[in-house]
Order: structure tokens, then C-alpha cells, then sequence
């Protein structure tokens, strides 16, 4: 279920550590050596991941066990030390957050060889992708692909704050959010939702297609839906500022 | 089916008899037997002291925690492990009858209970040469009943 | 145990109560599903759990044990048929590891036990009539592996309080019976 967000996080890790494995290819002369002193294994192909097609890893599944352990471990990590709810909350934020900024290329490039032939191996032969320019555009890249990618869905709802005051802020739901599957919250902590790394991501998401924006996760549950979570995406003036005038000059 | 041992435990948690016998060799290991070593009806063997100490105090826990859960009107029948079933019969005047078969066996709550009507009422609670308490076993060893024991399991249950 | 499924419908999927004791033989849960036992005091419940994983550690140990006959030759014995004897003895089920109480049956209910390899032992209490308790049980370890284990807030050998544990075990019976 968790596929495409593992295989995302898999590319994601190797592209942020590029010294290890280039070191790591002189070993590679010696492929009877088991990986002794470098970190890395490299596969007996002698194939590193920088070999693979990035489209290689769309459709792999990966464990759900796995990341629910994974998770559970970072939620720990993350309670260490905390002041309080919020505190916490901030600190799962700032897990995802770089998450997101990285996951952006990785779902424009999918976003194309998805669209054109997926088999030409280069993107350049297919339009380039867009940067969304609107926040209309931008959500909705969240709300699909992103979502997609992953949790293999699309989110449950968008929504625009109805209220006057804050035009800034949109909501963005989700009925059972993956990360939140095995958890139970202790009841004196009932306001924390731990898919506060999923709003990092999104934060994360925003802030690299240049939309500045805090994004918070809140408890909704209904009857139907226990773990129904909503993300509220508050952008900031500049952004707001930025959208009536692309408004006036007709951009979408 | 085989029975391993058998036991009764008086109201004053005493146990005041006990035997065990052994499977027929061949049933343990089934290579190079050395025949006539023991006979096929089985023997009895003492078991050691702790061992009856170890069942009363398990039937006993258990029987409360039955009691406890089910009501004063429920019983415990019987409960079985990976290797083994022991089986529980309990008369009103608070005699314990415990005992310990494979797991092949069906419920021995009747032939408990027969081993209690026909064998020790009749040759140890009849016995007009039998005390009224069983201290150390007094009066349930005799001869009577434990032949008479000795048939039941070897030749009714077996 | 299909045809009496068939034959009481009703009675044949009671499941009264489930208990789960850690590995000191502390109770960490304890919760009734259906009537049908008498309700204790929790301090009874703690009672009953210490006094369960003492119990189990006995009828253990009193597992009989058989002596061997072949006393001509100890050692060189067919290795195949009675895998854990030591000098001179095998337990009646020489191929299945020893283990405590397995199942209780009385009058009234019938009380399984099902220990995990890291001595976490569920104890459910059904209908004497009730069938497959085997895949209840085993159902419920799998709820127990997901969303206890799986959860950050929860932690070991302390008393379980997952609300998803308990939603999911919940409706999980309920889409049962």
C-alpha cells in the first residue's frame, strides 16, 4: 500500500548521499570484497541505483510493516525531550519538511513519463512540466499526484476556508491517513495527530514550488472515519498578494 | 489412549493415593527393545512426592479460577498442554480425583466418576477395616482396590 | 466442529472474554465481549492473571515423563523418534516442543491459552460449543502484532490502552457473530 511513498523515500536517500557512493564504485573493482569497509552494498551486476531507471521503482511495493516500525520509531525519536504536544508536532513537521522540498522533482518527473511514452527514456522529448503558478493548481497537485504517489490515492476533500477573515487558508482531508493506521494516541494527548509529518511534506511541497505556506494537522474523526484527519494549509501574505495579481493578468 | 497417573486428594489437600504407570515400551522408542524387560500390562511406579504436591496445587488453582469465573455450580473438567490431558473429578464430599492420560483421550469425567462409585466406595469407604481419614494413604492401599484399579485402566480403558 | 457450529448458531460463536498477561505475569488487558461469566473486580483480574501464569509453569512441569527402556544402548538410540530426551527419559510427544496448559474445559466455558514466542500468553474464554477458536486466536495476535506493537505510544509490558486495538477487535468479533 505504502509503495510508492518507500520507493520514494528510497531515491530520495540515495540522491542526498552521493560521496558514499562514488568512493564507493572504486570498490566496485573488487567485487569479491563483501562490502567490507564502504557501507553500501553494490549488487553483483554492479548496477548501483544511479544505474536504475527512476521510473524502475514507480510500481515496487515495500512493506507496510516496515514503515509502520520505521514510523513508530520516529514518532519516539521525536518525543524525546519535547516540551509538549506541540513541540512535538513542530518536530514531525520538520521530518517531512525536507521530504516534501526532494519529493517535488521526483513527482514532476513522474508527472511527464507518466503522461508521454514511458518508455523513451529521456523526459526532454515530452513537454516539460509545469512549476504550478496558482494556488488552485498547486492543491491540486497535491491533493492528486502527490497523494498518489504516496498512498497510492487521491486525498478525500479540498476545500477553501469559508470564513471572510482567513482567504488564505484551505483544507485538504484525509478519511484514513496511512501514517496514523497503527496508532493509538494516549487520551491525555487526544489533540496530537502524528500525520504532522504528512503537513511537513506538504509545507515542504509548497515552499519548493514557491508558495509560502504553515501547514497543520488536525483530529476530525467521525463516526465512519476515527482517524480523519484534516490538513489546513494557511499561505502567507506575499503568496496571497502574488495570487491577485497573476489573477488580474489573467495567469492559470 | 494411555493413562500416565492417577491420583486422589482428601479435603484436607492430602494426598492419600497415587500411581503411575508406564506406556508399553514400544510406544517411547520402538528400536532394539530388550523383550520381557517390562510387562506389557504396564508397572507401577511411586511417583516422587513432589510431583502430587505440584497436581493438587494446580487443580486446586485451577478449580478456584473456575469457580471463580463460572459460579459455585460450574466444574472443572479438564485441561490439556502440548504432551498431555489431566483429567478432574471432584465428589461432594470434596475428595479430588485426578488423572493424567495422552491427548488421544476422550473425557474421563465418567470413569472418574466410576472409579469413585464402584471401586473406592465400595472397597475403601465399605471397608469395615478402613478408617474414616486417610492419613498417608491408610486404608485406600489395599488390595481390593488397587486390583481393582489395575483392571479398570488396564483392561476398560485401555 | 462444523456440524455443531451449524447446530447452535447462537451459542457457538460466545466469545466471553479475552486476557492478556506479559511475560512477568502481569495482566495487561482484560475485556468482556459477551455475558456469560461472572464479572470480577479488576483487582481479581490481577489476582487471576498471576495466579494463571504460575499455574501454567507447573502443568508444564508435571508434563510425564517416560523412561526409556533401552538401556543397552543409551546413546546410540534411533535419533529420529524421540528428539528431547535427555539420559534416560521422553515426554509422551516427543516431536512437539512441551508446553503448558493448551486449553481448559469446564461446565460452563472453555479457556484458551495461547502463548507467543516471546511469553506473552492470550487467555480467551468462549463457549464450551464454540468452534475455530484457533483463528480467533490467532486474529487477535495479528490485531495484538499491528496495532499495539506498531503503536509509539505503547509501552512494553505495560497495560494496554489502544483505542485502535480496541475499535478493531471489536468490530472484528462483532463481523463474527
Amino acid at each position: 500500500m505504502a509503495a510508492p511513498r518507500h520507493s520514494a523515500m528510497l531515491s530520495i536517500s540515495n540522491a542526498s548521499t552521493p560521496q558514499s557512493t562514488s568512493s564507493d564504485k572504486t570498490q566496485v573493482q573488487q567485487p569479491q570484497s563483501p562490502a567490507g569497509t564502504s557501507g553500501l552494498r553494490v549488487p553483483s551486476n554492479r548496477k548501483t541505483i544511479y544505474d536504475r531507471h527512476l521510473n524502475r521503482s514507480r510500481n515496487a511495493e515495500l512493506s507496510r510493516a516496515s514503515f509502520a516500525y520505521l514510523f513508530g520509531e520516529m514518532v519516539s525519536y521525536a518525543q524525546r525531550r519535547v516540551t509538549g504536544i506541540q513541540d512535538l508536532e513542530k518536530r514531525l513537521n520538520e521530518q517531512g519538511y525536507p521530504l516534501g522540498l526532494r519529493l517535488l522533482d521526483l513527482l514532476f518527473y513522474r508527472a511527464t513519463s507518466t503522461s508521454s511514452s514511458a518508455l523513451s527514456s529521456s523526459s526532454t522529448s515530452s513537454s516539460p512540466p509545469n512549476r504550478p503558478l496558482r494556488i488552485l493548481t498547486l492543491l491540486h497537485l497535491i491533493h492528486g499526484p502527490l497523494w498518489r504517489l504516496l498512498f497510492q490515492r487521491s486525498a478525500d476533500a479540498l476545500e477553501h476556508s469559508v470564513s471572510p477573515d482567513t482567504p488564505n487558508e484551505y483544507m485538504i482531508t484525509d478519511n484514513e491517513p496511512l501514517v496514523n493506521t497503527y496508532i493509538s494516541v494516549p487520551r491525555e494527548m487526544s489533540m496530537l495527530n502524528c500525520a504532522a509529518f504528512v503537513a511537513g511534506i506538504i509545507e515542504g511541497v509548497c515552499d519548493g514550488c514557491g508558495f509560502e505556506a504553515k501547514v497543520s494537522a488536525h483530529n476530525q474523526p467521525t463516526e465512519m472515519w476515527p482517524s480523519r484527519t484534516v490538513f489546513l494549509v494557511r499561505f502567507g501574505d506575499s503568496v496571497m498578494e502574488r495570487e491577485k495579481v497573476l489573477e488580474r493578468a489573467g495567469v492559470k | 489412549m494411555t493413562v500416565y497417573s492417577f491420583y486422589i486428594f482428601d479435603r484436607h489437600a492430602e494426598c492419600i493415593y497415587k500411581r503411575r504407570w508406564l506406556p508399553r515400551p514400544t510406544s517411547v522408542a520402538g528400536k532394539s527393545q530388550i523383550p520381557g524387560a517390562v510387562g506389557s500390562s504396564g508397572q507401577t511406579v511411586r511417583a516422587g512426592d513432589d510431583d502430587a504436591k505440584l497436581v493438587f496445587g494446580t487443580v486446586f488453582s485451577l478449580r478456584n479460577m473456575v469457580r471463580k469465573l463460572g459460579g459455585e455450580e460450574d466444574n472443572f473438567v479438564s485441561y490439556a498442554t502440548s504432551q498431555y490431558k489431566l483429567h478432574y473429578y471432584e465428589t461432594p464430599t470434596n475428595i479430588k480425583f485426578v488423572m493424567l492420560t495422552d491427548l488421544k483421550s476422550p473425557s474421563m469425567r465418567i470413569a472418574l466418576q466410576q472409579i469413585y462409585i464402584n471401586l473406592f466406595v465400595e472397597y475403601v469407604v465399605k471397608n469395615p477395616l478402613s478408617p474414616v481419614e486417610h492419613p498417608g494413604g491408610v486404608g485406600v492401599n489395599n488390595e481390593l482396590f488397587e486390583e481393582s484399579l489395575e483392571q479398570f485402566v488396564t483392561r476398560v480403558l485401555a | 466442529m462444523c456440524v455443531s457450529t451449524k447446530l447452535h448458531p447462537r451459542s457457538a460463536l460466545a466469545v466471553f472474554s479475552l486476557i492478556i498477561i506479559n511475560k512477568a505475569g502481569g495482566l495487561i488487558y482484560q475485556r468482556e465481549f459477551q455475558a456469560g461469566l461472572r464479572k470480577l473486580s479488576t483487582n481479581d483480574y490481577l489476582v487471576l492473571a498471576g495466579t494463571f501464569h504460575g499455574v501454567h509453569a507447573i502443568t508444564r512441569s508435571i508434563t510425564p515423563k517416560l523412561p526409556l527402556q533401552n538401556t543397552a544402548s543409551p546413546v546410540a538410540s534411533s535419533p529420529g523418534t524421540s528428539a528431547p530426551t535427555t539420559s534416560g527419559f521422553s515426554y509422551p510427544n516427543p516431536g512437539v516442543p512441551v508446553s503448558g496448559l493448551e486449553y481448559l474445559e469446564t461446565d460452563k466455558f472453555r479457556l484458551t491459552c495461547f502463548q507467543t514466542l516471546t511469553g506473552t500468553k492470550f487467555l480467551l474464554f468462549t463457549d464450551p460449543m464454540t468452534g475455530s477458536v484457533e483463528t480467533i486466536v490467532n486474529k487477535i495476535y495479528e490485531l495484538y502484532a499491528d496495532y499495539v506493537m506498531k503503536n509509539p505510544f505503547y509501552q512494553l509490558e505495560m497495560p494496554v490502552r489502544c483505542e485502535a486495538f480496541d475499535r478493531h477487535l471489536g468490530a472484528w468479533l462483532r463481523g463474527r457473530t
